[in-house]
């Protein structure tokens, strides 16, 4: 519980703005101006900073002229609907990263909206953590990527991508398939809130929302095995987003 | 389905039509044959009547004694009769025509020279001198005519019946086709497809048929419209309330920082989190049902194995059915359908759901995958309470949910999520009783052919 509540209000483990930026900049193009001052509350509550366009014709003049790191973009606007804003941006080879805001959540809308060049889609309502963890990984693809590392470390945990081998100190542990999986995806994003639903497409397939809450009974099965011994715990849950393993 | 061609409309009209022709060309046929036997027997009297008349006339200028050399001479000759000429006192004088006649026109057998039985028709007439001469005419040469008259008659039959059968083919082909063409949209459509609409002739109908595609295409475009408004309302309605749910969920995370460390807020707070997420689940279970039962169906060419499917579904839920003090067995083999993984997940996920959220602790829950013959079938059993068989289709139905308090928590929606999975499959979703407990299949048709792993690899 101390966990959770250290880490609601931004100061989890990770530095302020992902990675060496020192503040993620973002462009929040959202016609409804309750929301919007929340969000952007909230952002600059975190060090970001954030820009409101309240319409999609205001929303394309300032992507083209600002610098931004990630756009909100929501889907139905006044003037120039999400859709075509981003398709605009696009055919201008503005290439910043976009997430769409939304209340329309059909498999065909997420499709659409992706294929018109977004990057991610958040169905309304949405918790603020989980806005944030995908902003936080839309922004990161700003930066080059060094290819991923063979051997996964947090802290004294190891995870041998190639031998399939995981070691927490001197102690080998042994991992279902599944639990490996889970696992390598946290250590691939350690040091980034990896939310409920990127757990369940990337690691179970699930392009669902199950009614179960199938991923904390994993985790928590993980976490038996990895903090066996009393060990210190190294997944955290960040409250209404999901798991975070802190990097080294 | 494609119907025996017999049981095909067309083909029975076709058929009866040739029956009618077959029996009026018989009838026909016998009559003219009836008519042309009189026809040709009244000629033969006339022959007779006058062969007869000229004797009588020979009679009559040559005297009684002169016409036993008459008849035996016309006898020689053979003018196409035979003769029989008897005394008075019954001596046979000339003729070769077995019997004694009586008098006037008779009909007479004998067994002919080279064997076989040759019949006549005779008359006989008494002589003025009390001798009884008889002649007659051999039918053979008639029965030889009216025989080559009945061949003529069944060829121009055969020729009429084959005549009708081709008109009747090349005049019905054209609307078998049309018809056919209504059926193949109406069983797209039953399939899910509301876009196909029947090729039809532009213009004003030309016949009934154009009438009913163009009827068809109308209803089709109808049923399109309103199952457009259902899906245009639905995101309405998707829309205007997550807006406000939107700003609820926000009031909270604010009213959650506020609240600091006081016990009793945070927990109030959970509490009203719950209930949003439960609002939300129900509307996503809602949406999700509205969207399987709504996608078009035409496009589905994937390949997805069952097995696969079921066992990384399977391996997801276990933990949560064993925390719960249930058991979980998965037997799964590859069988290959024609399917979209992603949906078939979905399904399957509620029915581990529904075997969780409806069963005691201690249940054991099996999930297998058989590859059959005819198809392949998932199947999910448990050993709990079961539904009674009376209840079993109500449970399919949205909404439903068979305790009368609904307290055991979920949508209601999850097993008409598997029904619509299902319809969109062409699966056969069954529900029986595994006693005790019970058992939900589902019944995929076989892959279609042309789709082979080989090929599934590849698409991979």
């Amino acid at each position: 519980m101390l966990a959770q509540s250290e880490l609601r209000d931004g100061k989890c483990g990770c530095p302020q703005g992902p990675f060496g930026l020192s503040a993620v900049r973002i462009l929040l193009i959202e016609d409804e101006p309750a929301s919007a001052s929340y969000i952007a509350g909230r952002l600059e509550e975190i060090g970001w900073s954030v820009e409101i366009a309240a319409d999609g014709a205001v929303g394309v003049s300032r992507a083209v002229h600002g610098e931004f790191d990630v756009l909100i973009v929501d889907r139905m606007l006044p003037a120039i609907d999400g859709l075509s804003l981003v398709r605009t941006l696009r055919a201008q080879n503005i290439n910043t990263p976009a997430l769409f805001l939304t209340a329309m959540g059909s498999v065909a809308d997420r499709v659409e909206g992706l294929e018109s060049g977004g990057d991610d889609y958040l169905l309304k309502p949405f918790s603020f953590e989980e806005l944030r963890a995908r902003l936080q990984i839309l922004a990161k693809r700003r930066l080059p990527q060094d290819a991923p590392s063979t051997v996964l470390v947090a802290k004294d945990l190891k995870l041998d991508r190639l031998q399939r081998s995981v070691s927490r100190g001197e102690r080998a542990i042994d991992l279902l398939p599944l639990e490996f999986k889970l696992l390598e995806f946290l250590l691939l994003h350690a040091g980034e809130v990896v939310t409920r639903s990127m757990l369940l497409q990337q690691v179970w397939g699930f392009k669902f929302d199950p009614q179960t809450n199938i991923v904390e009974t994993h985790i928590s099965r993980l976490r038996g095995k990895i903090d066996l011994g009393g060990a210190k715990p190294l997944i955290t849950t960040v409250r209404g987003a999901g798991y975070l393993i802190a990097p080294a | 389905m494609l119907l025996r061609w017999q049981a095909r409309a067309g083909v029975r009209l076709a058929l009866v039509q040739t029956l009618i022709v077959v029996l009026a060309f018989g009838l026909a046929g016998y009559l003219v044959q009836i008519s042309l036997r009189q026809i040709s027997q009244a000629s033969i009297r006339t022959h007779v009547a006058g062969e007869v008349a000229s004797l009588d006339d020979e009679f009559e200028q040559k005297g009684a004694h002169h016409l036993p050399y008459t008849v035996a001479k016309r006898s020689r000759l053979w003018r196409g009769f035979e003769y029989r000429l008897i005394s008075a006192n019954g001596a046979l004088l000339a003729g070769k025509l077995p019997g004694s006649p009586a008098l006037g026109w008779s009909r007479l057998s004998s067994d002919g020279p080279g064997g076989g039985r040759r019949h006549y028709l005779t008359y006989t007439k008494l002589m003025p001198d009390g001798a009884r001469l008889t002649v007659g005419q051999d039918l053979a040469v008639e029965a030889g005519e009216m025989a080559a008259i009945d061949r003529s008659l069944v060829m121009c039959g055969v020729l009429g019946v084959m005549f009708c059968v081709g008109a009747s083919y090349l005049f019905a082909r054209g609307t078998w086709r049309r018809i056919a063409a209504v059926v193949a949209t109406a069983q797209a459509v039953a399939q899910g497809r509301l876009t196909v609409r029947v090729d039809g002739h532009p213009g004003p109908p030309r016949d009934d048929i154009d009438e009913l595609s163009s009827a068809f295409n109308e209803m089709l475009d109808r049923i399109g419209l309103l199952m457009a408004q259902v899906r245009q309302v639905s995101t309405d309605i998707a829309h205007d309330l997550r807006t406000p749910l939107t700003r609820f969920n926000q009031k909270l995370e604010r009213l959650r920082s506020a609240a600091g460390v006081d016990p009793a807020m945070l927990r109030a707070i959970g509490g009203l989190e719950d209930d949003v997420s439960e609002i939300l689940r129900t509307f996503d279970a809602l949406l999700q049902l509205s969207e399987i039962e709504a996608a078009d169906r035409g496009a589905q060419n994937k390949i997805a194995d069952l097995a696969e499917v079921a066992a990384r579904v399977g391996e997801a839920y276990r933990p949560d059915i064993e925390d719960s003090g249930r058991s979980l067995i998965i037997d799964v083999r590859p069988a290959l359908v024609n399917g979209d993984g992603d949906l078939l997940a979905q399904g399957l996920a509620n029915l581990l759901e529904n075997a969780l959220r409806h069963t005691h602790k201690g249940a054991q829950v099996q999930l297998t995958v058989n590859a059959l013959p005819e198809g392949a079938e998932l199947c999910v059993q448990d050993d709990g309470p079961g539904i009674a068989p009376e209840q079993r289709q109500r449970a399919l139905r949205p909404f439903v949910r068979l305790e009368p308090s609904r307290s055991s928590g979920g949508s209601g929606l999850g097993l008409a999520i598997v029904a619509a999975v299902a319809a969109r499959h062409a699966a056969r979703l069954s529900l029986e009783d595994a006693a005790p407990g019970l058992r939900i299949g589902l019944c995929f048709p076989a892959v279609a052919s042309g789709q082979t792993p080989e090929k599934l690899a590849l698409i991979s």
